[in-house]
């Protein structure tokens, strides 16, 4: 979240779309009560279903999945058709102004630059036009046809309401409501604020949406402000740490993976660190050696050092344009490129796409390793063929699998400390509730011990890669079990010659003189103590920023880029909701998203980008630098807006045996599979009062739907689609409208996860279903919006 | 005075008699105890809330069969007869036991006979809601809104006569109980209440 | 003592269900396996071992698409229902500070109280015999806790305190929503039987049976009937009786048979 769950409560708008707070946040949603039970907030949902949050909206308007770009996009035309953006803000803190080189261009469905043979962008046409010193040329006024605001203007015309209402499914008239009360907060004294979630993310163009939002938002002037913010709600309870500390594609701190062509740390920095796009560009990211040369001395310490630079070496490095996203793992483990899967806490036969698929390759692997609470599918998998016989009645048998599988029990959030990191970025620690049942250990424990036995190994008998684990600084009191209190205080930094932890960021050093785990929780455990065990609940700003509660990254700082919510001069757009305020010498209320004491003057607002400035044009993203509405891999109608590119022409969309796609004829029904308050992921229905709460998985189906196909209320249904079924009682309703699109009427049906072959309550596993297509800047599967049949039994 | 015997119940007739009482006696205090806190020291006496509550109803259901034994038996000499409909007429004189115009009775007189309908019919009715309370969770809302005011009502008519029933039996015709206990009347007991009847047998 | 009263504000109500999760711990009662009845209901019904059930009644006012969302338990009556027909004492009382509360130990388990209680609300157990409803947390309340669904409740939907200030914030709710343009919003109290200690605010307050909540309730008739008039006659009929036979007996004494 750019700014964070209490904030919410600031809002005049919240626009729910991508998301479902009511089920899947029902205690975040809490503030988005309060700003309609006190500021006489208006929530607006679009959604494919008429869901819990939708109940108490105000405005509900329905949408086809995989529509939103075009959705957001229609907005961004009205609000600039209809002149309704916050026009200071658009000049002053976006990238509005800057000229574009000549040969930008969008035409049928491609930007310039396509290779239709390699199928990707060379993106040389997409960047701004600079001058001698290596600044973009800007044109103030707005009025060159060059700059990103004109080719905005440009790229959205197309976008009118009845053109969206026939992409969505919706009527024109429904669309120009949510338009006007979403757009009422492009004033001075009025803001708006976006919480979106999985309903945003997965689809096969989800960067993009994100993009269309943030670019929206800009517009009407609603980043840095309170009440304002693009806000993703995380779904697990320390998702947003896991993703902080480089769960995937990052090292932590949001670093990036070394590659192959970056074979030396010079290289490396040369290739990120970034230089400044504009002469007021404070470009925060130059300090990038600090953060990375810390990063390093904290993994290696005394055998990091100058000479071998800080033993970069050891870190591993991926193809130049290798892919490391789940379905290309996933894939390369189906094509036998894999021996060994080590998982802790997830579950990928249930909760990864195309689970036909996800079985094959996990039967490919030579061992598995299963950290887990309880007995999951993806632990149980070899013997899905008799657990889930309806669906894996082709599956291997038990005999014919040699994986090798290690169930590792582990203790749950309860049985330990540490810290949860919330969506709103607070890092808040937690002590345990009680001491893990049995032979379970927590997950620090497992690594340490299998880290140790490995390096004993090496150290023993050699091998090839051995130093990475050699060099590794293990100096906990307790090596087998590393105090996860002594991990949080290697996080957070300290100085290697006094011992002393750092402050904040700011002290790191390129030189070796700092070590530090993850740059953006420095401060987080300072000499001052534990930052993120405080619970202080003084709110100096009256603005419920309570910056004495736990820690916030970055640097207890509550809203992201909250020097935009001020002009020029510094002075705050709505004088009623003002988080910081320039006194002449300083900055005062939340941590200035600034120089504390620099002028209002000195610096462009945005000082984490080389620009300066927020990027209404990115061209940092793989499909295009402006969004562009395409459709789901899977679509019942060819793109209308231009037929021949109808989706991503990006996405990453795998083309094994195992990946078939489905056609509209054979499947004509939108799908989308969703969670539900009752249930937490997979993982709730080995848990007695969850799945006493919600024992019955269901389909949700159209009512107009249903009497065509003469279903009841319960009748069992059979989905199908290319890839696998899931059978079970149909729950028949109007909460799920039909669509009008391109003229057809589109039904879509309505499919929870939350089941599957072991557990206390079980039901089918909707993955059966979802089909192996991905996000190519993100990874993340296509499960909103695909194709299926749907048949009475 | 003679000392000659006129049977006036068999032996099967008192038994189903006196259990039909023994059965009628427990639902009725146990019922009363529901009825009324005042009463509660019945159900207390009778066993306690819980037991009364579970032996209410079975006590019923006794009743009832035992009562639809006498029915069989007594339902066709119980119908009311044009004398009877004259004694009804005059029954205040009986009441005060003025001769004068009172017909002469059957077997039972005008009263016992509606007595018995009026039993038969009040019993009809509390075994029907009767039923419906003592299962209220598998009975629509209807039924037992109806049944809570039909089982109260139901047995008030059925004590109210009983009350009758019992003082005339017991006080007011010296000879009644000895007639239910033993089974046989004087000649002079039979002419004088039942003289229609025992001119039949004589 | 000042009677206590929960608000259910039924226009913040997600239907999360943690008012249900809270009440079944607190309660120790158990979950049991859900039956599906193709809403997003946790049972059809309330339970002998299940007293504050979230119902979910999906249907279109106004051509507009609702799904309404109210939590169903006791109501805690001023004048209950299931008191007037509660024939065991001490099974029922009505506490100092306007809790209806059971106790079990006294239940002989004759379901009167389902049929005197105008919501529907007491469930007969057919292992126990003995009826169970939601309690308020009486014991929670006589310590100073506020009840545990409403310790649970995330939106503050759910809201506790002395009945006379929840009625006052529930008036100025309503009156709030009618000025934003819910015409029909209004309070939901139960004039019918004295004032319920279950205040609901509700969105269309003209259509409480489509929130599952009976439309002007008061103790039923036959309940009514049942124990004032009929109660009345009864006692005339016995007690009349007895003193009709004992002046019968001494003024007119026994029929003697005639001698022959």
């Amino acid at each position: 979240m750019t700014n964070g769950w209490t904030d919410v409560a600031n809002a005049d708008v919240v626009l729910v779309m991508g998301g479902n707070p009511a089920e899947n946040h029902p205690v975040g949603f809490r503030f988005v009560m309060e700003a309609r039970r006190k500021r006489n907030a208006k929530l607006v949902v679009i959604d494919p279903r008429f869901n819990r949050t939708s109940a108490v909206a105000d405005l509900y308007v329905p949408m086809r999945a995989g529509t939103d770009i075009a959705f957001l996009g229609g907005i961004i035309h009205y609000t600039l058709e209809k002149k309704l953006f916050h026009d200071e803000y658009v000049k002053l803190h976006t990238n509005a102004a800057f000229l574009i080189k000549d040969g930008f261009d969008f035409a049928e469905g491609y930007f310039s630059g396509w290779n239709a043979e390699k199928k990707n962008y060379d993106r040389a046409s997409w960047q701004y036009d600079l001058d001698a010193q290596g600044h973009a040329k800007v044109d103030p006024t707005l009025e060159n046809p060059r700059c990103v605001f004109q080719l905005m203007k440009k790229h959205y015309a197309r976008y009118t309401p009845q053109a969206v209402a026939n992409i969505v499914g919706c009527t024109a008239e429904e669309f120009e409501s949510a338009a006007a009360i979403i757009c009422s907060t492009g004033k001075p004294d009025r803001s708006g604020t976006i919480l979106y979630a999985l309903g945003w993310t997965q689809h096969s163009h989800s960067v993009q949406l994100i993009h269309t939002a943030a670019m929206m938002q800009l517009l009407l002037g609603n980043i840095g402000r309170p009440g304002g913010g693009v806000n993703a709600q995380r779904g697990h309870s320390n998702i947003q740490g896991s993703t902080d500390m480089g769960s995937w594609n990052n090292l932590p701190g949001y670093l990036k993976i070394p590659r192959a062509n970056h074979a030396t740390l010079d290289d490396w920095l040369k290739a990120y660190t970034p230089k400044a796009l504009r002469p007021n560009s404070m470009n925060y990211w130059k300090n990038t050696p600090a953060f990375m040369t810390s990063l390093l001395k904290a993994y290696y310490g005394k055998s990091a050092s100058k000479q071998n630079g800080f033993a970069y070496e050891n870190l591993p490095k991926a193809g130049e344009t290798e892919n490391y996203g789940w379905g290309s793992f996933f894939d390369q483990m189906h094509k036998g490129a894999i021996d060994g899967f080590i998982s802790f806490g997830m579950n990928p036969v249930a909760n990864g796409p195309n689970t036909p698929k996800m079985l094959e390759a996990l039967a490919k692997l030579k061992w598995m390793v299963m950290v887990e609470n309880f007995e999951t599918e993806t632990a149980t998998f070899w013997d899905a063929k008799k657990l889930g016989d309806k669906y894996y009645s082709t599956y291997k048998d038990p005999k014919q699998i040699d994986t090798e599988v290690f169930l590792l029990p582990a203790a749950c959030f309860a049985e330990k400390d540490g810290t949860f990191v919330n969506s709103s970025r607070w890092l808040q620690w937690k002590r345990a509730a009680l001491p893990p049942p049995g032979d379970a250990k927590p997950d620090q424990e497992i690594i340490a011990r299998i880290f140790l036995r490995v390096r004993e190994l090496y150290e023993k008998e050699g091998g090839r890669g051995a130093r990475p684990l050699l060099d590794m600084t293990w100096d906990y009191t307790n090596p087998i079990s590393p105090s996860l209190e002594e991990v949080a205080r290697e996080s957070n930094g300290r100085d290697v010659n006094t011992g002393k932890q750092v402050a904040g960021f700011g002290e790191l050093r390129d030189d070796g003189s700092t070590a530090c785990g993850c740059w953006i929780y420095s401060g987080s455990w300072t000499e001052a103590g534990n930052m993120m065990a405080r619970r202080g609940q003084e709110d100096p700003t009256g603005l419920g920023l309570f910056p004495g509660y736990s820690w916030s990254w970055p640097a207890n700082r509550r809203i992201l880029y909250n020097r935009a919510s001020a002009d020029a001069e510094g002075k705050g757009f709505d004088p009623a909701r003002t988080p910081i305020r320039w006194d002449g010498t300083r900055w005062s209320g939340d941590v200035a998203d600034y120089k504390g004491d620099a002028k209002p003057t000195d610096f462009g607002a945005f000082i984490m980008l080389p620009e300066g400035v927020a990027k209404l044009f990115a061209a940092d993203l793989l499909e295009g630098p402006f969004p562009e509405h395409y459709e789901p891999v899977e679509s019942p109608v060819a793109n209308p807006l231009h037929k021949s590119v109808s989706s991503n022409p990006m996405a990453t969309v795998f083309k094994g045996p195992l990946d078939p796609l489905g056609d509209v004829k054979e499947f004509p029904y939108v799908a989308i599979t969703y969670r539900l308050t009752e249930h937490f992921h997979y993982w709730t229905k080995h848990v007695a009062s969850s799945a006493g709460l919600q024992s019955n998985f269901f389909v949700e189906v159209p009512a107009q739907l249903a009497k065509e196909k003469g279903i009841k209320g319960g009748d069992l249904v059979r989905v199908r689609s290319a890839r696998g079924s899931v059978e079970g009682p149909a729950l028949v309703t109007k909460r799920i409208r039909p669509l009008k699109v391109e003229g057809k009427t589109i039904y879509q049906v309505g499919i929870p996860i939350h089941w599957g072959f072991i557990g206390r309550t079980r039901g089918p596993l909707v993955n059966n279903l979802t089909p192996s297509a991905y996000d190519p800047n993100s990874g993340t599967p296509e499960y909103k919006g695909f194709l299926v049949s749907l048949e009475k039994l | 005075m003679s000392s000659a015997r006129v049977t006036r119940f068999s032996s099967a007739e008192r038994l189903t008699h006196w259990l039909t009482a023994i059965s009628f006696l427990y639902a009725g205090l146990s019922g009363l105890a529901i009825w009324s806190r005042r009463m509660w020291w019945a159900a207390i006496a009778l066993g306690g809330g819980e037991t009364v509550r579970a032996w209410h109803p079975i006590a019923g259901v006794v009743f009832a069969l035992l009562l639809a034994t006498m029915f069989r038996r007594w339902s066709a000499q119980m119908r009311l007869d044009a004398d009877d409909k004259r004694w009804l007429a005059v029954s205040h004189k009986y009441a005060v036991h003025q001769e004068g115009g009172v017909p002469e009775s059957g077997r039972f007189n005008a009263g016992q006979k509606m007595l018995f309908w009026l039993q038969s019919s009040s019993a009809i009715l509390l075994f029907a809601s009767g039923a419906v309370l003592w299962f209220p969770e598998l009975m629509p809302r209807t039924l037992r809104l109806a049944a809570i005011l039909i089982h109260p009502i139901a047995s008030v008519a059925s004590i109210g006569g009983i009350i009758v029933h019992i003082y005339m039996s017991t006080l007011v015709v010296p000879g009644a109980l000895r007639a239910m206990l033993r089974g046989w009347v004087t000649p002079a007991w039979a002419a004088s209440h039942h003289a229609k009847w025992f001119r039949e047998i004589k | 003592m000042q009677t206590v009263a929960k608000l259910i504000d039924t226009t913040l109500c997600i239907g999360c269900k943690a008012c249900e999760v809270a009440c079944q711990e607190w309660n120790d009662q158990e979950f049991t396996m859900g039956v599906f009845n193709n809403t997003y209901q946790t049972m059809p019904d309330l339970a002998p071992n299940f007293w504050n059930l979230i119902k979910f009644n999906e249907l279109e006012i106004d051509g507009a698409q609702s799904w309404l969302m109210a939590k169903y338990q006791c109501m805690h009556c001023a004048d209950a229902g299931c008191i007037a027909a509660c024939p065991a004492p001490g099974a029922i009382m009505r506490l100092p500070n306007g809790i209806v509360d059971f106790a079990q130990d006294h239940c002989i388990g004759c379901g009167y109280c389902i049929t005197g209680c105008p919501f529907d609300v007491p469930r007969l157990c057919a292992k126990t015999k003995k009826v169970y409803k939601c309690s308020l947390c009486s014991d929670r309340v006589a310590v100073g806790l506020e009840p545990s669904c409403i310790k649970a409740c995330p939106t503050s939907c759910l809201t506790f305190g002395s009945r006379d200030d929840l009625k006052f914030a529930a008036d100025k709710r309503a009156a709030d929503l009618r000025k934003s343009g819910f015409q029909q919003a209004g309070v939901y109290d139960g004039p019918g039987v004295g004032g319920t200690n279950v205040i609901y605010v509700l969105k269309h307050a003209d259509r409480p049976t489509d929130y599952g909540l009976p439309k002007n309730p008061s103790i039923p008739w036959t309940v009514q009937l049942w124990k004032g008039p009929v109660k009345l006659l009864g006692n005339l009929v016995f007690v009349g009786g007895l003193l009709a036979a004992f002046v019968h007996f001494i003024r007119v004494g026994p029929k003697e048979s005639h001698d022959e």
